[in-house]
């Protein structure tokens, strides 16, 4: 399989692409990417959150209000002047009547909204919130603990507690999360292998995607360029074509050490100042395993990706041929970030043992919990045995395909062509 | 001696068949011409040779033994369709081209710098292809057909699409390779170059091989089928003559057309036997073009 030609096209892959522009501006530009995509989140999150509002607090008890007023004005929010809140007395009876005039403000958004916490809120801790935009989730989140804190208080200051039970009742519970492994230490984990999660996974995916249609350009750029033919009057078409696959997965492969580099010295040395609770629980032996599957990964998906250019002779074509390789690649990356709220659905442990997405999945799931070695070792194995099917596959295509020109090929013929050769 | 002999090599494609139990041989040293119109098969007779397409039939011998892998390390092929990697520099093609057929190290730039000299193009070495002119990126093809120094040059019609200088440049390599001893095989449907520069042809039309020999000897073997013939005296004699296929009597001249090949010297033997005074007698030159034509124009079977 690897013979002096073989490593003719490989030294090639490597002389015209690792010293590329393009090679050391995607080593560079996709963590700043990465980087981007994470910041243009987090900020549009906290700009929801940052939107000025407006509340009128309605109550038939002078009590309530004062003492929500009182709460509110302790928060953040509302010294940082993001929330006004003024508040109003009304008797029950009169409470239609007050809502119908404050309609045209509700309606114009001069006031974000109205809420009403009637005596009997006391009991059934429910109240009503009045607004064009009922569904304001950022603002109750800041309203909410406040106004229960005041209900709290005026409901126990009757019950003549001691402030420490008044400050039990109202303490929200703290839900640590503690990691348990074969080790025998047990840790706390914070959102750091959360992060860490979310972050290898669209790291993997994104390399995937990236080298795959890469390699299917530069095929189907050999096709039309007619090199082909004269590479192919000194090499066969499967050594060209493993040629072809090594060589990106050795560039690939280096890439993304580079690019895992920082992680290591995240794991190993004190050199960077993480908050514990972001600091990912991770051992070096993971990211080696990591990188050993994305080679993996890569001899799959690029044996693929290089088939499909194969195919086709121009590059829109071969784009339309592509889909199906797409969701081989996105449907473990979506379960994969789905195991973000829970690792151990049945779902996700079948996905992480099932050919392909195993691949994308198997990282993931191992950052948030222990696998089981049996479950790695099997899934690798099931890989390993995919990629050589896929392997015999891609070269019978491979094959017929890298000479045919003109006419795009149907998907039936491309079925012939495994058959007749 | 024989060097190479293509065996029956026959190949469909989706039921049609485009190559036809093709059987010839190529001797050492000669230049070779696989000559046939636009898609009569000559491609992919050719993609057979080289074993780019597997046969369905037949089998190449190289000095008897069926060809393998390393009988492409001896062979320089320039497909139809030529082709480079635009983005590389123009010496680094070369080396590549040449580390595929096992050919590296000093030895090969030394010749890789002298063949860019010889065509004026030291000084791109290091430019990259995309950016050489059309002529000078066939200029670097050729290069990379004959860097590894091989037995068999295989030029799938090497003259089309080239300017008069790469042309000329073109029939300088086959003939310096002729004279080296190589064995140059290319194919062409221009029935001129052939004529001019082969040693021995293969016709095939429509997927199958119709003619096939040392030139010299189909030229003489279809040469002698036309006669014009100046004399004096009475030919009436030779209509209905089973010699003869058509007679064309302008009185003191005559073209006749014999139904046969090399029955020339009969015909000369029963005019003077007749006491026809023979003032010119004239076997005609042919034409390849005119033999394809003649040959291509009817069933195979009955040419063989």
């Amino acid at each position: 399989m690897f013979n002096r030609r073989t490593l003719a096209i490989i030294k090639r892959e490597l002389k015209t692409r690792l010293f590329s522009k393009s090679f050391i501006i995607m080593t560079f530009l996709v963590p700043l990417f990465m980087i981007m995509v994470f910041s243009i989140q987090y900020f549009i999150q906290t700009m929801a959150g940052e939107q000025r509002s407006d509340i009128i607090i309605i109550s038939d008890s002078d009590e309530i209000l004062n003492k929500v007023q009182n709460e509110l004005m302790k928060t953040n929010a509302f010294k940082s002047g993001d929330l006004t809140s003024f508040t109003e007395k009304v008797e029950l009876s009169q409470f239609e009547e007050k809502l119908k005039e404050r309609k045209s403000d509700l309606l114009e958004q001069r006031i974000t909204g109205l809420v009403f916490i009637p005596s009997s809120a006391l009991q059934s801790k429910e109240i009503d919130y009045y607004s064009y935009n009922p569904n304001n989730s950022s603002l109750f989140y800041k309203i909410k603990p406040s106004i229960n804190k005041a209900l709290i208080e005026i409901y126990f200051a009757s019950k003549q507690l001691t402030q420490d039970e008044i400050n039990f009742a109202r303490k929200d519970i703290d839900i640590s999360g503690f990691r348990i492994t074969s080790d025998e230490e047990v840790t706390r984990s914070g959102y750091g292998n959360s992060i860490a999660m979310i972050l290898f996974t669209f790291l993997l995916y994104m390399a995937l995607i990236f080298s795959g249609s890469l390699t299917m350009n530069a095929v189907v750029e050999e096709k039309s360029n007619k090199i082909v033919e004269v590479l192919l009057s000194s090499a066969n078409s499967t050594e060209l074509m493993i040629g072809k696959i090594f060589g990106t997965v050795i560039i690939e492969l280096i890439q993304m050490a580079i690019w895992l580099s920082p992680v290591l010295l995240v794991l190993t040395t004190s050199w960077f100042m993480i908050p514990p609770e972001f600091m990912p629980q991770m051992s070096i032996g993971y990211i080696f395993y990591f990188l050993f599957n994305y080679g993996l990964a890569l001899i799959t998906y690029v044996s693929l990706y290089a088939t499909v250019g194969a195919i086709f002779d121009n590059p829109q074509d071969a784009q339309s041929g592509v889909w199906p390789l797409m969701m081989l690649i996105m449907i473990p990356f979506f379960i994969a970030l789905s195991m973000e709220s829970n690792s151990q659905t049945s779902f996700a442990v079948i996905a992480s043992l099932f050919p392909f997405s195993s691949l994308i999945v198997m990282p993931a799931r191992m950052i948030l919990v222990e696998v089981p070695i049996w479950q790695i070792l099997l899934s690798t194995v099931i890989n390993i045995i995919v990629l050589l099917g896929i392997f015999k596959l891609a070269g019978k295509i491979y094959r017929i395909g890298i000479l045919l020109t003109g006419k795009k090929p149907k998907w039936s013929e491309v079925l012939r062509w495994l058959r007749v050769s | 001696m024989n060097v190479l002999e293509v065996k029956n090599l026959t190949k469909r494609f989706n039921g049609l068949t485009a190559v036809d139990r093709a059987s010839f041989s190529v001797e050492d040293g000669e230049v070779f011409g696989l000559i046939g119109r636009n898609g009569a098969g000559k491609t992919t007779t050719i993609r057979m040779m080289l074993n780019i397409y597997f046969p369905d039939e037949g089998e190449v011998l190289f000095k008897g033994e069926k060809t393998k892998q390393n009988f492409k390390d001896f062979v320089g092929y320039l497909p139809e369709e030529r082709g480079l990697y635009k983005k590389m520099k123009v010496i680094d093609m070369l080396l590549f081209l040449a580390e595929l057929k096992g050919k590296k190290g000093n030895q090969v730039l030394k010749s890789a710098m002298k063949y860019l000299e010889r065509f004026d193009l030291a000084d791109r070495k290091n430019s990259k292809v995309e950016d050489l002119s059309k002529g000078n990126q066939q200029k670097v093809q050729f290069i990379g057909t004959i860097l590894h120094d091989p037995d068999f040059l295989i030029f799938d019609e090497p003259f089309a699409g080239l300017d008069p200088i790469n042309t000329n440049l073109l029939k300088e390599i086959i003939l310096e390779m002729k004279q080296k001893g190589k064995v140059v095989i290319f194919s062409t449907h221009l029935m001129e170059f052939a004529e001019k520069m082969c040693d021995s042809i293969a016709m095939i039309d429509k997927g199958k091989i119709i003619l096939n020999g040392k030139l010299s000897d189909i030229k003489s073997k279809y040469a002698s089928k036309n006669v014009s013939l100046s004399y004096n005296g009475n030919i009436s004699f030779l209509q209905n003559n089973n010699l003869i296929e058509s007679i064309e009597d302008f009185g003191h001249s005559t073209g006749i057309r014999l139904k046969n090949y090399n029955t020339d010297q009969q015909l000369l033997k029963l005019l003077i036997d007749n006491n026809i005074v023979i003032k010119k007698f004239n076997v005609d030159e042919i034409s390849l073009h005119e033999i394809f034509v003649s040959l291509a124009g009817k069933e195979s079977g009955d040419v063989q």
